[in-house]
C-alpha cells in the first residue's frame, strides 16, 4: 500500500471516529443530571424563569432533535453560545487552551529533554551507581502526586523562600488581555510559569526516562553497537549518533498521545496554582451542565489526541524504514 | 482536610455512645436500644415503612452538610428506619430535589442574601401550596390553607406590627407541621489579612462579600484591595440570570433607589428619603436624589428610574420582579408606582432590588436581547466603576469620586481562585487581602494563629435543611415528620462539625433577622425517644428487630 492510500484511509478513519466520539460526548452530557439552571435555582431564580430559559436555550425539544440542530450548527463550524456565559464558545476555550497549551508544552518539552537524555545515559552506563540512583529518583517522582509535588514546591518556593507568587498567570492590577508576547512574553509571566510548569515536568520525567532507559538496553545489545565500537569510533559518537537516535523511536508514540492527554490540561495542577486552564474549565463546564463548553472541550482534547495519533503513525514511517503501511 | 473531619466524627461518634450512658452530649444513642425500653407502638404490625431515599451532598460539594447527612442518616437508623443515603454533586442534587421532586429527604442550603431579609421569601415563596411546583421553592409540596392564608395576609399589611405579628403565626404553624427540619443558620468566618487592610465590616448573611464591606475596606499601604473567591464571575449583565457571585459586583456597579443596610432594613440610596405610602399600601412615591451621576457623567434622571422600571417590565428574565406594579407616573424629582394590590415587601424586594440603568445607553436594546447586551464600560452610578475584566483572572473597578458614597479603596480587585485553600495560600502569601468564603476549620486554626491574618465573624439567615416529600407516603404525615426531625443533631452540627460557626434554629426566620424571628416556636433538639414517642402516639410499632412498621389499623 502506498502512502497517499494510507493516508486517505486513515482519513476516512478519523472522520468517522471523530462523529463517533461526537455523538457518544452528546448523548453522556445529556444524560448527566441537572440543567443549565441548576445553579441559579436556588440563587433566586424563579420556576417560570427556569422553564422559559430551559425553552430559550431548546432543551424542552426531544434529545433527536436537539441532536440533529446541534450536528447543522457544528457542520458550520460553530460550537454555539455557551448556557451560562452566554458568550461565544470559542472565545471561553481559546484563551484557556492556550494557557494549557504554554504550561503543559513546556512541562513536556522540560520533561522530555532531561527525561531521553538521563534514559540513555542510564542505559549506557548499565550497572552504575548513575543508574541505579537514576531509577530511585524516577520512581519517586512517578509515584508523587500531583498536588503534593505542587504543594511541596510551593512550601520551599513560595512560603519558604518567598522567590515566585503563589498563582495565577501574572501580577493583578496590569493592564489585561493583550496579544500572545505581552501575555507569555513577559518576564512576569514566566515567574509565574515556573513552579506549575515544574510540577508538571517532574510528573512527566519518569515515562520518557524509563522507556529510554529500557529501549537503550535493548538497542545497547545490537550486533551493530558492537561494531561501531569495533570501528574504533569515540564513544560518544556511538552513544548519541548510533545508540540514542535508535532508541528514540518508541518515545515518538508514548510523546505524542502524552500531549494529547496534557492538552486536556492538568485539573489538579490548574488547581494548586490556579492557572486559568483547560481542566479547570472542563470541570466547570460539565458540573454547571455548560454542555456546549463541556462538548467543545472535550471535543478539543479528544481531536489532539486523534490528530496525534495519526501524526505518530506517520512520522514512525518515516523515521523508520522497517515499518510499513498497512 | 477529610482527616480533620474525620476525626471531629468519630469524636462525634464516642460522644453519641457517652450520651446514651446517661453522660453529657446525647447524639446516636446506643446500639442495643432496638426501641426494646422505648414506647411499644402498635401491638399489631402491618407493612414495614419504606427505606428513606435521602439524598445528601457529596463531601466535595458541602463537606460540612455530607457529614451532617451521614450522622442523621444513622440515627434514623437507630429509630427503625431504613436509609439510602444517596450523595449527589450540587447540580444533580439540585435537579433531582427541586426539579424532579424524586426524592424522600433532602439536605440542602437556602441561602439568606440580603433581599431575604424581609420574611416574605422564606415565608411566602417557600412555603406557600403556589410554589409546589417544577422548580418551585415549596419542594415539600406543603400545602395548609390555614398557612396559605398568613402567607398571603403578610403581604398585605403595610403596618410593620401587623404584619410581624402574622409572620410569627405562620413561623408557629411550620414548626409545628415541620416540612422542614431546620437546622442551622450557617454563619462563618471570612479570613482577611489584618498586616494590610482594615475597617473589614462583615455584615448578616454575607460577611466580607456584602456590599457595605466592599464600600468600607481600607487598604493600609497603596491603593488597591484585592479579594478572592472560589468561583469565577459569570456576567456583570444585571438583566442576565445572576449566581450570588454575580450579584456581589452587579450591585457596585448599579444602583439601586433602596439598599438593604447593614441591619437589613431597606434604606434610601438613590432615594431621597423613605417612601410615601398611600391608598393602604397601593401607592408608593420616592423622591430620587439630585447629585448623581453615571460613570459616564451623564446625570441621573427620573426618566432613566422610568425607563429602568419599564426595561425590567418588558425583560424577559425579571418581568416578574416588577409584575405587582400596575403604573408608573413621574413628576418633577418624584416617581410614582401603583400597585395592582398591597405589598408589604415592597420597598426590599422592588425598590430595593431593581438596578438603575442609564436611559441612553440601554434605550434601543429590544426586550430579548437584553440578557446578551454587552455594555463594554457597564455603566451604571454606583460607587465602584468598571475598568478592566478578565473572567477567568481578575476584575478591577475603580473608585467612582463622583458617588454621595466614594469606598475607601482606590481601587478594587476580584480574583477568582481555583478552590477555599488555594485562595488561603494567596492569602498567606499576600497575593490577595480578604477572602469570601469560609476555611475548613482546620485551616482557620492556622489563620487565627497567623500575626498578619484575622477571620471576621458573621451570623447568617439562610439555613441547612431536609425537605422531606410531602407527595408520598409515609412523610404526608406529620408524626413521622416530627420523629425524623428529632433525629437531626443540630446542636452538634454547629458546635463539632461547624467547630462553633452558626447557630441551630428551629424557625424558617433566623434569630438574627431579630424583627421578624418568632423565638417561641416548637424546638427540634435532638432526642431519639421523643421521636419513638411520636411515632408510637401516631400507632406506629417496631417489629422483633427494632424495625418500624405501619400499624395495623393505620
Amino acid at each position: 500500500m502506498g502512502l497517499r492510500e494510507f493516508v486517505i484511509r486513515r482519513l476516512v478513519q478519523l472522520v468517522f471516529t471523530f462523529w463517533a466520539f461526537f455523538t457518544i460526548l452528546f448523548v453522556l452530557f445529556r444524560m448527566v443530571p441537572g440543567d443549565p439552571t441548576s445553579m441559579f435555582l436556588l440563587d433566586g431564580m424563579t420556576a417560570e424563569q427556569r422553564e422559559q430559559r430551559i425553552a430559550e436555550l431548546g432543551l424542552d425539544q426531544p434529545l433527536h432533535i436537539q441532536y440533529i440542530n446541534y450536528i447543522e450548527q457544528l457542520l458550520t463550524g460553530d460550537f454555539g453560545q455557551s448556557f451560562i456565559y452566554r458568550e461565544p464558545v470559542i472565545d471561553i476555550i481559546v484563551v484557556r487552551f492556550m494557557n494549557t497549551i504554554v504550561l503543559m508544552g513546556t512541562a513536556l518539552v522540560i520533561a522530555y529533554l532531561i527525561g531521553v537524555t538521563f534514559g540513555a545515559l542510564m542505559g549506557w552506563w548499565r550497572g552504575s551507581r548513575f543508574e541505579r540512583g537514576g531509577i530511585v529518583v524516577t520512581l519517586v517522582a512517578r509515584s508523587s502526586p500531583e498536588f503534593w509535588v505542587g504543594i511541596v514546591l510551593l512550601s520551599v518556593f513560595v512560603f519558604w523562600l518567598g522567590w515566585f507568587p503563589s498563582s495565577g498567570m501574572r501580577a493583578t492590577g496590569g493592564d489585561l488581555g493583550g496579544g500572545f508576547v505581552q501575555r507569555y512574553g513577559s518576564l512576569d509571566f514566566l515567574r509565574h510559569l515556573f513552579l506549575p510548569a515544574l510540577t508538571g515536568a517532574i510528573v512527566y520525567l519518569a515515562t520518557p526516562t524509563l522507556l529510554m532507559r529500557s529501549t537503550m538496553l535493548d538497542v545497547l545489545k545490537a550486533d551493530f553497537i558492537e561494531i561501531k565500537k569495533a570501528e574504533g569510533l569515540p564513544e560518544r559518537t556511538v552513544l548519541y549518533k548510533h545508540a540514542a537516535r535508535n532508541s528514540v523511536l518508541p518515545l515518538v508514540t508514548v510523546m505524542a498521545i502524552a500531549t494529547g492527554a496534557a492538552m486536556g490540561g492538568s485539573v489538579v495542577i490548574e488547581t494548586v496554582f490556579n492557572w486559568p486552564g483547560m481542566g479547570r474549565e472542563m470541570v466547570r463546564s460539565v458540573n454547571n451542565n455548560d454542555y456546549p463548553v463541556a462538548m467543545a472541550a472535550f471535543f478539543l482534547m479528544g481531536s489532539v489526541v486523534i490528530i496525534m495519533n495519526f501524526v505518530a503513525d506517520l512520522a514512525y514511517v518515516y523515521l523508520d524504514p522497517r515499518v510499513e503501511y498497512e | 482536610m477529610s482527616r480533620g473531619t474525620q476525626s471531629r466524627r468519630n469524636f462525634l461518634r464516642r460522644a453519641g455512645v457517652a450520651g446514651a450512658a446517661g453522660v453529657t452530649v446525647a447524639l446516636a444513642g446506643c446500639a442495643d436500644d432496638d426501641g426494646a425500653d422505648g414506647p411499644d407502638g402498635a401491638d399489631e404490625l402491618g407493612d414495614q415503612l419504606p427505606e428513606i431515599n435521602f439524598v445528601i451532598p457529596t463531601a466535595g460539594a458541602n463537606s460540612f452538610r455530607n457529614e451532617l447527612g451521614r450522622i442523621t442518616a444513622e440515627n434514623w437508623e437507630e429509630i427503625g428506619f431504613e436509609v439510602d443515603l444517596e450523595e449527589l454533586e450540587f447540580g444533580a442534587h439540585v435537579d433531582k430535589a427541586v426539579v424532579q421532586q424524586d426524592f424522600d429527604a433532602s439536605l440542602l442550603g437556602w441561602g439568606g442574601t440580603p433581599e431575604r431579609i424581609d420574611p416574605h421569601t422564606f415565608i411566602l415563596d417557600m412555603h406557600h401550596s403556589s410554589t409546589t411546583g417544577e422548580g418551585g421553592r415549596n419542594t415539600p409540596g406543603y400545602e395548609n390553607p390555614e398557612y396559605d392564608e398568613l402567607a398571603e395576609l403578610q403581604v398585605t399589611q403595610p403596618d410593620e406590627d401587623e404584619r410581624q405579628q402574622t409572620v410569627y403565626e405562620a413561623q408557629e404553624i411550620i414548626a409545628r407541621d415541620q416540612p422542614r427540619t431546620y437546622i442551622a443558620n450557617e454563619g462563618g468566618m471570612h479570613p482577611y489579612a489584618s498586616a494590610r487592610v482594615e475597617n473589614v465590616d462583615p455584615t448578616l448573611g454575607e460577611g466580607l462579600n456584602s456590599f457595605w464591606n466592599m464600600i468600607s475596606v481600607t487598604p493600609l499601604d497603596g491603593d488597591t484591595v484585592t479579594m478572592g473567591y472560589p468561583s469565577e464571575i459569570i456576567s456583570l449583565n444585571p438583566m442576565q440570570d445572576l449566581a450570588t457571585p454575580d450579584r456581589q459586583f452587579v450591585r457596585l456597579l448599579y444602583d439601586q433607589l433602596f439598599r438593604i443596610g447593614p441591619d437589613g432594613l431597606p434604606r434610601p440610596w438613590a432615594a431621597a428619603d423613605d417612601p410615601t405610602i398611600e391608598d393602604d399600601g397601593e401607592t408608593y412615591t420616592v423622591e430620587i436624589r439630585d447629585d448623581m451621576t453615571f460613570h459616564d457623567g451623564e446625570d441621573v434622571t427620573i426618566d432613566d428610574v422610568e425607563f429602568t422600571y419599564e426595561l425590567y417590565a418588558d425583560s424577559p428574565t425579571y418581568s416578574g420582579l416588577v409584575e405587582i406594579i400596575d403604573e408608573i407616573d413621574t413628576s418633577g424629582n418624584e416617581i410614582t408606582f401603583h400597585l395592582d394590590e398591597p405589598f408589604a415587601p415592597f420597598t426590599a424586594n422592588v425598590l430595593g432590588q431593581v438596578y438603575l440603568f442609564p436611559e441612553h445607553i440601554w434605550g434601543d436594546v429590544e426586550p430579548e436581547d437584553l440578557a446578551d447586551f454587552q455594555d463594554e464600560n457597564w455603566t451604571g452610578s454606583g460607587p465602584f466603576q468598571f475598568e478592566d475584566w478578565e473572567r477567568q483572572s481578575e476584575l478591577q473597578l475603580r473608585a467612582f469620586e463622583d458617588h454621595f458614597e466614594t469606598p475607601n479603596t482606590e481601587r478594587f480587585i476580584r480574583i477568582p481562585g481555583a478552590d477555599v485553600s488555594q485562595l488561603v495560600g494567596d492569602l498567606e502569601a499576600g497575593q490577595i487581602d480578604f477572602l469570601g468564603a469560609i476555611p475548613q476549620p482546620a485551616t482557620l486554626d492556622r489563620i487565627e494563629e497567623d500575626d498578619d491574618l484575622d477571620a471576621a465573624v458573621f451570623e447568617a439567615i439562610g439555613y441547612a435543611k431536609i425537605a422531606y416529600n410531602m407527595r408520598r407516603e409515609p412523610y404526608d404525615d406529620v408524626a413521622v415528620r416530627r420523629a425524623l426531625s428529632y433525629s437531626v443533631p443540630k446542636e452538634e452540627y454547629v458546635d463539632f462539625i461547624r467547630d462553633g460557626m452558626g447557630t441551630v434554629t428551629d424557625s424558617t426566620i433566623s434569630e438574627h433577622n431579630e424583627f421578624w424571628h418568632n423565638p417561641d416556636v416548637e424546638q427540634f433538639r435532638l432526642d431519639l425517644d421523643a421521636a419513638r414517642e411520636e411515632l408510637a402516639d401516631a400507632g406506629y410499632g417496631w417489629d422483633d428487630d427494632g424495625m418500624l412498621h405501619y400499624g395495623a389499623d393505620q
